[in-house]
């Protein structure tokens, strides 16, 4: 039977003599997946150009997720501008006055705020970041030939890729996209005549997300069954690269907390289009009281945070995943206290399903309660800390590459420090009576969630470019990059903390008339001016993306970076199946470097005579 | 049913029916006993009839993961990764509904008040007369809300006859 | 043991643990596993209404009992507590089990086994959605319970009727605190009874909480949409076996193993379910 497939040679001497052999090109024979365009690149079952699809789709919407933001900066920045130069794109949404001077409609500007939030927490760092990397590297890392169910995943994509052409379309309407915020709270979205987005612009969000909750959960069921079931001979749970620890907590916080948000959509739905009250209850219309009555807009928001707190972790897990990976690789070091890093993932995740309420201090619960969010809350600082202890002791002493990859990882580090010490701010329920919703809760959230898993995210796309295009990605754009963004983002996200302690509010759309917010004009032209500069260093990056998928420096050894993990053990060119003959037999951890004198040893490399394994 | 061949197969089958079957029923007279259908004048305290319906209800859930969907054969790894998850929901279960507990306390609070309409509407209360005012579709047979005075509710006046 | 079951098991190597790789840790294949997340994460969806049930229930002042709101038999039967809904959970419990007998006889190979037990869970499915619809029309078409709207109130302290409905109520009949009555309509219009409370008071029958009716039809309508999609899958998979797809398969009747799975979960929610709107 064995000899059957000479037209899959390993190369690879130790996966030929060690790997083992699991038939699967005899089965595979002409790679039905693979046949014509249409398989290959569109309706592909391949995780890696899945993963591809959706980082692609991610960076379309990540694009249009920063331009709405500096819109919406140039109008808190600059009120007093005139905007008519946007009216080709925005039409009816620039109002030009008499004088000539054309104005952002007040309207418009929540509707991009609400877009820019829901975008960016969903479709680019949920979707665009764990769909990406846990597709490309989940079979890849654990040694599986594809996801357990190819099939599925695609349907995650296309769910996805579904849920993505809804919210499009949604910002074209007359009435324009949704405007509520991107938590959607009633009665805003609940009431069809609420607002002018209230309307179709919410009922297509609301088809939108749920058809992205459909997205997520195949996705997650995919990913937990394929590290449980699929992986390869020796790779235990504890040699697992980080990055799979990461993908794995993702999947199940996304697969019980979604679910729920799922609930309170469609409790949502009804309370829109039925006449239902589950979150309505004494709504006054012009003096007149609405048949709405007995629900809570409160439980709402229950429902809503019970997915939202965990989503914030959903989002920042892998990043965290991708920087404990590539900050060990290229310090050519193992990573400081493996064990440790996936102990505090689970017990972040753990903590993150107890503690959602603290997004509703201001909102009525009880008080009583609110003083267990307290508690649960400030725990998860623990956990936090020491990953961040432990990235840190990983560079100590470490023979650091300064590639752009590690670049990312250090700003990663340090942008969640600094945002994690804003969040123990606004975990106390006392301080936050007077921080919620003011522009300090913008920058907390930004910098620890934001800005941190686009680090993630980048530090993820230049390491693993070669591996998805066979080409590196430019170095010195990336530095630029790296360098431009890091400082714009402190310079945008720093003075928030400021003028929020000093009571801004956030959604406002212009502070100018207000007596006790004029100080801070110039400080907001500043943060604008920030803004932009850094959205040209994001376009930048996509820029170097295209150019580099083309034109980009050929990969010509298969493992650039000395790394140990299985990734790097499949062909430049990788074929359906990811190993052209057998799979490689996982024989250590994933962070065997420097040891014994060897810069490093990859996953499938037998232990040497006398040699032990690492203590982790 | 691995570890069982097909005949004591089949038994537990029945023996699953007899129980579930049984269980149902103890909980239907424990909600009929309790509230004095069966026997005249007999109830049970409030307590003590809730608690045995949920705990029946949580054998019988019990009783169908276990045997019905095989949760009892499989490994306890699997068990163990199907039902701690749920455990997350008992903090759920506690917050939400020490919340809901909390709107009615509040509720009521605002309902007594003696002010305005406005806070006399704030209520869910159902002798509260907004659950039949507000039907829109009966508006026409039904009392105008605004001109209800502080002694709306000891009025006699029935506009919809 | 379970690995017989799973029917294509991988080798197992003697003194290395299940965790080590290359293995089912969980003795599973893929798909079960799969189908148990998919119904860990669907348990979270139901999770989410009832717990919102709950809430909505102690946030409101008083809630209908019931076995008064329950309480109809096909055949114009009425004052007959809790009979119906027994029977429709008895339905769904004899569908579970004869589902329960498919998947033994999956395990024999038996296709005919397999395709005359699930037929049945069929038959069972169906007649609990019929009840379904028999129940939510008595409530809409008789009772004028909608999604918007419910006549069920109870009163919160005891009194006297003052005027009779023309069915159970006469004038001069007593009631106690804690019971549930029915606002009839006549003619299209709503006849709420006044009654004396005992301290003098002449007051107005209510209507009971919007958030019961809405959560019924919502739950029991999410509920049976689940019952009713399981119905179809069955139908579908049943088609599958008669017609010896899965006897070609590896793993031969997983599928029906696996689509029993999500079948005992919706008898599993119903027991909440029922708990919930009928016991409780
Ligand atoms: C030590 C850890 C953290 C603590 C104690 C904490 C605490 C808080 C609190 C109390 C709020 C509510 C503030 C308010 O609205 O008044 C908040 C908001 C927020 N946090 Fe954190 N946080 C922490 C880490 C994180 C992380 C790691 C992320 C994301 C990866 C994150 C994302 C967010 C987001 C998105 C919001 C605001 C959502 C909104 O209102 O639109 N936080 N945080
Ligand atoms: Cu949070």
């Amino acid at each position: 039977m064995s000899d059957t497939h000479t037209t899959h040679v390993e190369k690879d001497k130790l996966i030929q003599e060690l790997g083992y052999d699991d038939h699967f090109h005899e089965h595979h024979h002409g790679d039905k997946y693979q046949t014509n365009f249409l398989t290959t690149y569109i309706f592909s079952q391949d995780h890696k150009m899945i993963a591809r699809q959706f980082l692609i789709t991610g960076i379309f919407w990540a694009v249009i997720g920063a331009s709405m933001s500096i819109i919406f900066r140039l109008q808190l920045g600059f009120p007093d501008a005139d905007l008519s130069w946007l009216k080709p794109l925005l039409g009816q949404w620039i109002t030009i006055n008499d004088a000539g001077i054309g104005r952002l409609d007040p309207e418009f500007y929540y509707a991009l705020v609400t877009m820019h939030g829901t975008i960016i927490v969903f479709f680019v760092l949920t979707a665009g970041l764990s769909g990406t990397f846990s597709n490309l590297l989940i079979p890849l890392q654990v040694g599986a030939r594809d996801m357990a169910s190819p099939f599925l995943n695609m349907l995650s994509y296309w769910f996805f890729f579904l849920s993505s052409v809804v919210m499009f379309y949604s910002l074209f309407i007359s009435t324009g996209p949704f405007a509520g915020g991107w938590t959607a709270y009633p009665p805003l979205s609940a009431l069809p005549q609420a607002s002018s987005g209230s309307g179709a612009g919410m009922t297509l969000w609301t088809v939108s997300l749920v058809l992205f909750v459909v997205s997520v959960l195949l996705g997650g069921m995919n990913y937990i069954t394929t590290v449980l079931n699929l992986r390869t001979k020796g790779m235990s749970m504890w040699r697992m690269p980080l990055t799979i620890w990461a993908f794995l907590v993702t999947a199940i916080l996304a697969l019980l907390s979604f679910p729920v948000l799922a609930s309170g959509f469609f409790l949502l739905l009804f309370d829109r289009g039925l006449g239902t009250s589950f979150y309505l209850s004494d709504i006054f219309i012009n003096g007149q009281a609405l048949d709405r009555i007995g629900g809570s807009p409160i439980l709402y928001q229950h429902l809503f945070w019970f997915l939202g707190h965990p989503e914030v972790y959903i989002i920042i897990l892998p990043a965290m995943g991708i920087v404990s990976e590539v900050l060990s690789v290229h310090a050519r070091k193992p990573i400081f206290g493996y064990r440790a890093m996936v102990y505090s993932i689970l017990a972040i995740g753990f903590l993150s399903f107890i503690v959602w309420a603290h997004h509703m201090f201001m909102s009525g619960v009880n008080p009583f309660i609110s003083n267990f969010f307290v508690v649960f809350t400030l725990i998860i600082a623990v956990p936090s800390a020491v990953k961040v202890f432990n990235w840190i002791s990983t560079l100590y002493g470490g023979n650091i590459r300064m590639n752009t990859a590690m670049l990312f990882c250090i700003g990663f580090v340090s942008m969640f420090i600094s945002g994690g010490l804003t969040g123990i701010f606004l975990g106390n329920s006392s301080i936050d009576i007077q921080q919620h919703d003011t522009y300090f809760v913008v920058a907390h959230f930004h910098i620890v969630m934001g800005v941190a898993a686009f680090f993630g995210m980048f530090a993820g796309v230049y390491n693993w470019f070669p591996k998805m295009f066979g080409r590196f990605m430019n170095e010195t754009l990336g530095k630029i990059h790296f360098w431009v963004t890091m400082i714009g983002a402190y310079a945008v996200f720093g003075p928030m903390h400021y003028i929020g302690m000093a009571g801004v509010p956030r959604r406002y759309y212009r502070f100018d008339n207000f007596d006790a917010f004029k100080d801070f004009d110039d400080l907001n032209k500043f943060i604008t001016v920030a803004a932009i500069i850094t959205f040209f260093a994001q376009i930048l990056f996509v820029v170097n993306f295209f150019w580099s998928m083309y034109k980009g420096k050929k990969m010509t050894e298969q493992n650039p970076y000395g790394s140990n993990s299985l990734e790097w053990t499949t062909p430049i060119e990788t074929g359906h199946g990811n190993w052209p003959g057998k799979i490689p037999t996982v024989q250590r951890w994933a962070y065997d470097y420097g040891k014994d004198d060897k810069e490093f040893i990859p996953q499938h490399t037998p232990l040497a005579e006398g040699e032990e394994h690492s203590s982790h | 049913m691995a570890h069982l061949n097909y005949e004591e197969g089949k038994k537990v089958v029945f023996k699953g029916f007899v129980i579930l079957g049984i269980v149902t029923i103890a909980e239907v007279m424990v909600a009929l006993v309790g509230k004095g259908y069966i026997i005249d004048g007999f109830h049970l305290p409030r307590f003590i009839m809730y608690s045995l319906m949920i705990t029946m209800s949580f054998y019988k859930a019990f009783y169908i993961v276990f045997e019905f969907m095989h949760m009892r054969y499989e490994v306890p790894g699997l068990v163990r990764s199907v039902l701690m998850p749920t455990l997350l929901l008992i903090w759920a279960v506690i917050a939400f509904f020490s919340e809901g507990n909390t709107w009615y306390h509040w509720r009521k609070k605002v309902n007594d008040r003696p002010i305005s309409q406005f806070s006399r509407a704030a209520s869910s209360h159902s002798e509260n007369s907004l659950y039949h005012i507000m039907d829109t579709k009966n508006q026409a047979q039904e009392k105008p809300m605004h001109a209800e005075s502080e002694k709306k509710d000891s009025t006699l006046e029935k506009t919809h006859k | 043991m379970a690995a017989e079951h799973t029917l294509h098991a991988p080798e197992i190597h003697e003194g290395d643990s299940v965790w080590s790789g290359g293995k089912e840790p969980f003795k599973a294949s893929y798909g079960k596993l799969m189908m148990w997340y998919f119904l860990l994460s669907d348990a979270f969806t139901f999770a989410g209404f009832l717990i919102s049930y709950g809430t909505l229930r102690f946030s409101s002042p008083t809630w209908p009992v019931p076995d008064f709101v329950f309480s109809s038999l096909p055949g114009g039967f009425t004052h007959k507590p809790l009979i119906f809904v027994t029977f429709m959970t008895f339905v769904l419990i004899v569908s579970s089990v004869t589902m329960v007998r498919a998947v033994q006889e999956g395990h024999r190979y038996n296709k005919k086994g397999v395709v005359f037990w699930m037929l049945l869970t069929i038959l069972g499915g169906l007649c609990f959605l019929g009840c379904q619809a028999w129940e939510w029309t008595t409530l809409m078409g008789g009772e004028h319970m909608t999604i918007r709207r419910n006549p069920f109130g109870t009163h919160i302290e005891s009194g006297v009727y003052l005027e009779g409905d023309g069915h159970d109520i006469k004038a001069g009949d007593t009631f106690e605190k804690g019971h549930t009555y029915l606002i009839h309509k006549h003619e299209d219009v709503w006849k709420p009874l006044s009654y004396k409370t005992e301290t003098g008071e002449i007051k107005e029958q209510q209507f009971g909480p919007k958030a019961f009716g809405a959560l019924f039809f919502f739950i029991t309508g999410f509920h049976g949409f689940h019952v009713l999609s399981g119905v179809i899958f069955l139908l579908i998979i049943m088609l599958n076996v008669a017609s010896g797809l899965y006897s070609q398969r590896k793993n031969h009747y997983e599928m029906v193993e696996k689509i029993g799975l999500y079948w005992h979960f919706v008898d599993l929610v119903w027991v909440f379910v029922f708990l919930v709107f009928y016991l409780l």
